[in-house]
Order: structure tokens, then sequence, then C-alpha cells
């Protein structure tokens, strides 16, 4: 029996824990995909390259002498204009051209492809690592976990909340939410289209900026780093349901921890596999996900 | 005009006749000059050419000039064949250096024996070379992956008796196989395997397996994960405080010059075992490494070492034996005792595997620093191969 307290206590509980934070960075990446999905249906491959760009954004800015806590705030509003650039002079000239979804994809996979290639021009191709912001580590219930892990479940849930709240309850949300629906409708009462789109690109390339800033401490900073949650997020994408926000959190948090939990009991290589064969029975069964899309909820 | 015209014909004269009365050693040197390893094949190539510059300038071998015959292998084990049968019959080679991968090593072994000639690697780890799969015509001067495992249980055998260790590599054959060397020279050192982790290469997060690791309750833990993977372990242990109490110890390409700004202080401690370090504190080391600075414009590293001395033992084998024919080379390089910058290396007659001493280096304030060096015999491990 002391056995199994002990189990709980130093393996299964930090292990859970840890599977949470995970879990919130892996949101914090998905929630940008799939808002840009859901407003303007364009499947966005170059959104690890923008949580790169925010990360070495805070890299360079913290030489600078920008305090961390500064940045949190700064890097997603300099990430504004670059989404609104990158919405207007590439992303609407293939828009209503053909398929949107091949070219808006084909064009956002070679924009990725540049964006890698700079950063490892200007950044050099070896790993930074911006100072832990906050040290050390706090019990919970008798299990210690790092501040700031604590810190980034906690900032992650706020961020989620306030997403949601905008999306689906201010006015600025249902006048997005209507442009997506239906652009004509939208755009004859009033709503000015053209502009919306452009905000919720930039408010996607915005989050991935944020999510670079707050997952640098931890998962260090190099130039090929947004490979490294671009596949889980999109899975959490495609399990919660593209473009539902509420379905990408509950997505994520499951699988992370299926991760987690599964990790501990077989060999972790067949971790991601679990993960994999989850999304898979989910697009057999449920092609939509688990929820619906924004725009057409 | 006419002055000019007379002066070189003499001087071609001068040479064509110096050359009749004394050939050149003519050595090939097969190594990756483009490709992913191209920067190993760099230092290869700054070592050799250094060293066939000092033999040359200080007469030579035997008072015959050495020549160096360059091929590209493209790190790539079909071309290296293909460019060692030219280098063997075209352009009839003495003697033959600078493999790097051990697949390239290996086949260009086979051909060298078909041949009748000798080569030399100075870069390849892999322990089949002069193990499982040795030949008499094949020598290795470089130290080969077990020899650092060997130099790390003679650490711990010293520093940490009766150690509990755990383990920790990346899930491929690299990590796999590291791991199970170290466990196994650890045990055989009286060392207590507590456990072990095999984690998939480029993980996002290593606490979830702080768990295992915190409930084995290990005095020591080794890893074989390298590159950012090492930031990321080492950093994320510091976070939970896996690594209090804890000594790390790692394979030679865990923490490197690439990586180690970005570990930080989260290196500090982390020991390993190394064929060559530039902090040698030798005279031999010393005007070998400004030397090397001087021509090149950069610091030698183990390839550019082991490389670099690698010609003078064969000087030393052509000069014993009086002759450059495989038969003769082969018996004076057996058993040859040699000066390098990395002290007294000896090539052991039984599988050609150079005994050197090892280096165990620590991370002490974000710099390594040589904590010890264990002799070559202790470090040499058994002698595996039954071919010759």
């Amino acid at each position: 029996m002391p056995d199994l307290i002990s189990y709980l206590q130093f393996v299964l509980a930090p292990q859970m824990l840890n599977g949470l934070a995970l879990g919130v960075s892996v949101i914090l990446v998905a929630l940008g995909l799939t808002i840009i999905f859901g407003l303007l249906d364009v499947i966005n491959m170059s959104h690890g390259e923008f949580y790169a760009v925010g990360a070495f954004g805070a890299l360079a800015l913290s030489a600078l002498g920008f305090n961390y806590w500064v940045l949190i705030a700064l890097v997603p509003i300099l990430m504004i204009p670059i989404g609104v650039l990158t919405e207007r002079f590439l992303i609407r000239r293939v828009y209503d051209g053909g398929d949107r979804h091949v070219s808006t994809l084909l064009l956002t996979f070679g924009l990725g492809m540049i964006a890698e290639d700079l950063l490892k021009i200007v950044f050099g191709p070896n790993t930074h690592r911006p100072e832990n912001p906050l040290p050390g580590a706090t019990e919970v219930l008798g299990v210690f976990i790092p501040t700031y892990r604590l810190f980034l479940i906690a900032i992650g849930a706020v961020v989620i909340v306030a997403v949601a709240l905008v999306v689906y309850r201010t006015r600025l949300g249902a006048m997005v939410r209507a442009a997506a629906f239906d652009r004509n409708m939208a755009a004859s009462l009033g709503v000015r289209v053209g502009w919306v789109y452009s905000g919720a690109f930039a408010f996607g390339v915005a989050l991935a900026g944020l999510a670079g800033v707050l997952l640098a401490p931890i998962y260090s900073v190099f130039p090929t780093m947004g490979h490294d949650f671009i596949l889980m997020a999109f899975t959490v994408v495609i399990v919660g349901g593209m473009g539902s926000i509420w379905g990408a959190v509950i997505a994520g948090v499951v699988l992370t921890q299926v991760q987690a939990i599964s990790s501990l009991i077989i060999s972790p290589v067949w971790a991601d596999p679990i993960v994999f064969g989850v999304m898979v029975l989910v697009l057999m069964f449920r092609p939509q996900g688990i929820f619906g899309r924004i725009g057409h909820a | 005009m006419k002055h000019n015209l007379l002066t070189t014909t003499t001087i071609a004269m001068l040479l064509a006749s110096g050359a009749y009365a004394q050939e050149t050693i003519k050595i090939g040197v097969l190594t990756p000059l483009s490709g992913t390893y191209a920067g190993i094949g760099q230092q290869v190539r700054w070592g050799i050419d250094q060293s066939v510059e000092e033999i040359n300038t200080a007469g030579g071998i035997a008072g015959r000039q050495i020549e160096l015959v360059y091929e590209d292998s493209e790190a790539n084990p079909a071309v290296a064949v293909t460019k060692a049968e030219k280098l063997f019959t075209v352009d009839n080679v003495d003697f033959l250096t600078g493999t790097v991968n051990s697949g390239a090593t290996l086949a260009v072994g086979q051909v060298a024996d078909r041949a009748g000639k000798l080569i030399a690697t100075t870069v390849s780890f892999s322990d089949a070379i002069t193990g499982s799969g040795c030949s008499p015509n094949v020598f290795r001067v470089n130290a080969r992956a077990g020899q650092q495992s060997e130099a790390l249980a003679a650490w711990l055998k010293q520093e940490k008796p009766g150690a509990k260790v755990y383990y920790l590599g990346p899930d491929y054959e690299m990590g796999r196989s590291t791991v199970a060397a170290f466990k196994g020279r650890a045990e055989s050192v009286g060392a207590t395997s507590t456990g072990e982790v095999f984690a998939p290469l480029d993980s996002k997060d290593y606490s979830q397996y702080f768990g295992q690791l915190r409930a084995a309750r290990p005095d020591v833990l080794y890893t074989s994960v390298a590159g950012n993977d090492t930031v990321r372990l080492f950093t994320q242990m510091n976070d939970f405080g896996v690594s209090e109490g804890l000594t790390i110890l790692g394979a030679s390409g865990t923490v490197t010059a690439q990586n180690i700004n970005a570990i930080g202080a989260a290196a500090e401690g982390f020991i390993t075992g190394v064929g060559y370090s530039v902090l040698i504190d030798s005279p031999e080391n010393k005007a070998f490494t400004e030397a090397f600075r001087e021509r090149n414009g950069a610091d030698p590293d183990l390839y550019g070492a082991d490389s670099y001395g690698l010609l003078f033992a064969y000087k030393a084998a052509v000069e014993a034996a009086g002759a450059t024919d495989t038969d003769s080379v082969r018996a004076a390089l057996e058993g040859l005792s040699w000066e390098t910058p990395q002290g007294t290396k000896t090539i052991r007659a039984g599988d050609h595997q150079a005994m050197q001493p090892m280096y165990v280096v620590e991370v002490k304030n974000g710099q390594f620093t040589i904590a010890r060096s264990i002799a070559g015999e202790d470090a040499i491990g058994p002698d595996t191969c039954d071919k010759f």
C-alpha cells in the first residue's frame, strides 16, 4: 500500500501535471490554427514557423534588454502586422482562385520553409534558450512541479477563456463569425469583410507568437522548432473538430493525458502511435471531429 | 629571357633527376570533402596536411617526400569503394587513410585486402572495424566507441564505487548500443543498474520519464542523447530538481561546443570520456594546437588530432622496416609506439587497434576541464579479433 501511494505521489500525479502543462502548450499552438481554419477556411501550414518567429522575437528583444513579462504582451502585438501583411499580400491573392484549400496550403507550406531558412540565416542553426523567468519548483499537494509550468498552465487557461469569450461572446466575434458563415450577406450588412479576414489571420498569428514566447523557456529556441508542436496541434484540431475552440481544448487535454499516462506503462515510442491512432479512429467514425466549426456552429 | 629559360630547364632537370633517384611516397586520402560529413573531412585534411608539411620539411620518410592524393568519398561507402580502387590501381598509392563513416572504412578495408595494400582510419568509431570485422590490412589509430565507455567505467570505479546507475538513451541504434555498451562496462566494475528508458529522438518533453527516474533513486545517470535533446533533457531535469545529488555521465557527443551555451548552468558537472581535447597539457599538444590554429584559424578536434598523428606512425614503421611493401610495413606497425598530441599511442598487434590514454572531462563554470586521464591499457578492453 505505501508503494501505491508513493507511486501515485511520485510517478502518476507529476506525470499527469506535466501532461497538463504539455496539453496547455499544444492547445496554445492549436488555438491560432483552429481560428484561422474556422474563420478563413485556410489550413495554415506555416503556423509552426509563426510560433518559431515569436520565440526568436522574444529572444532578440530580451537581448535588447526587454523584461520577459513585457515580451508576453509585446511579441503578440508585433506579430499582428506580420499577420496582416501575410494575409493582404499572399493569402488573399490565391484565396478566391480555384481550389482554396490546396492553393492556400501550398502557399503557407512554402512560406513556412522560407521563414525557417531565414531564421537559420539570421540566428544560426544552434539552439538558444532564454533564461527561465520563474526558476525553482513549487509544492502542490506533495508534488513538486516547476513554478514556470504552473504559471504556464494558469496563463494558458486565461488565454483560452479570453479567446473563446472574444470569439463567441463579443460583437466583434459575432461579426467575424458572420463573415465566416456567409461573406456576401455579412458584407451587405456593413461588415468590412476584408478587414475581418486580415484581422482574424493576424489574431491567429499573434496567438502563435504568444505560444512561442510562453514555451521558449521550457522547450528552447532553434530554427526548426516549428515542426515540434505542429503535428500534435494539427491532431488536436482534427480530433476536436476543425475550427472549434472548445474541441481543441478538450482534445488537447485528453490526447496529452493519453500520451503522458501511456508512456508510463508502455515504451514511450508507442505513445505517439496511440495518439495518432485515436486521430485515425475519430476520422473514421466522426470525420468532422468532436465539435463543429466556429463559422458554422 | 634566355637566362630565365635556362634556369627553368635546369630546375626542371634537377627536379626530374631528383624524383628519379628518390621517388615520393604516395599516400591516398579518401575523405568526405562534400556532404554531411564535410566538416569532419575538413579536420582530417587539416591534420594530415599539417603532418605532411612537418615531415617533408624535416626530410621526409627515409629521405623520401610524401605526396598526397585526395579523393572525395562523399561519406558514401559505394563511392568510397570506387575511389579506393582508383587510388590503389591508377594512382598506385602506397598507403590509404581518411575514411570517416564506419561503413566506408569496412568496405574500403575489403578493397585494400584485394589490392594487398594497407589502410588506416583516423575517425571511424564502430567497434567492428578492429573487432568482428577486423582485417590484417586495416589499422585504427583513433579511439573506438568501446574505449569511451571503458574510460567512463574506470572513472566510475574510482570515484563512485558500487554506484546505482540509471540509463536514458535516444531510441535508435546509436542510443541503444551506447547504453548497452556502457551498462556492460559499468556492471563489470561493480555498479548496479536500476533501470533504463529510451526516449524518441527529438523528444519535446523529458519530464514524463522523471517519475520512473526518481522512483529508481539512482546516484548516477548515464545518457547518450545529443544536440538539442540534451538541451531539453538537462534544463528540464534542472527545473524539476531531478539533477540534485545526481552525477550525470554521457557520451562524448552529448554536450558539445554547439549546445553547451544553450544548456547553460544545467551542464555543470557533466562528465564524459574523450580521446582528445585541446586542453591536454603536454608540450606536444601545445605545439600541435598552436600550429593548427595558425594554419587553419580553428581549433583542432579529435578528428584533426588523430589524423595529424597517423603519418608519424607510418613514418616510424617505414623507417624501421626499411621498405614500403605491405608485409614489412604491417609487421613494423604491429606493436609500434609513437608520440602524438594525445600522448603515447601503441598499436595492439592482435587487432590493429591503437591504445591511447583516454581523458575524463567535466564541465566546470561552463567550460570543459580535464578531470582525470585513464591509461591506455585500462581503457582498451579485450581483443576480439580472430581473423589474424
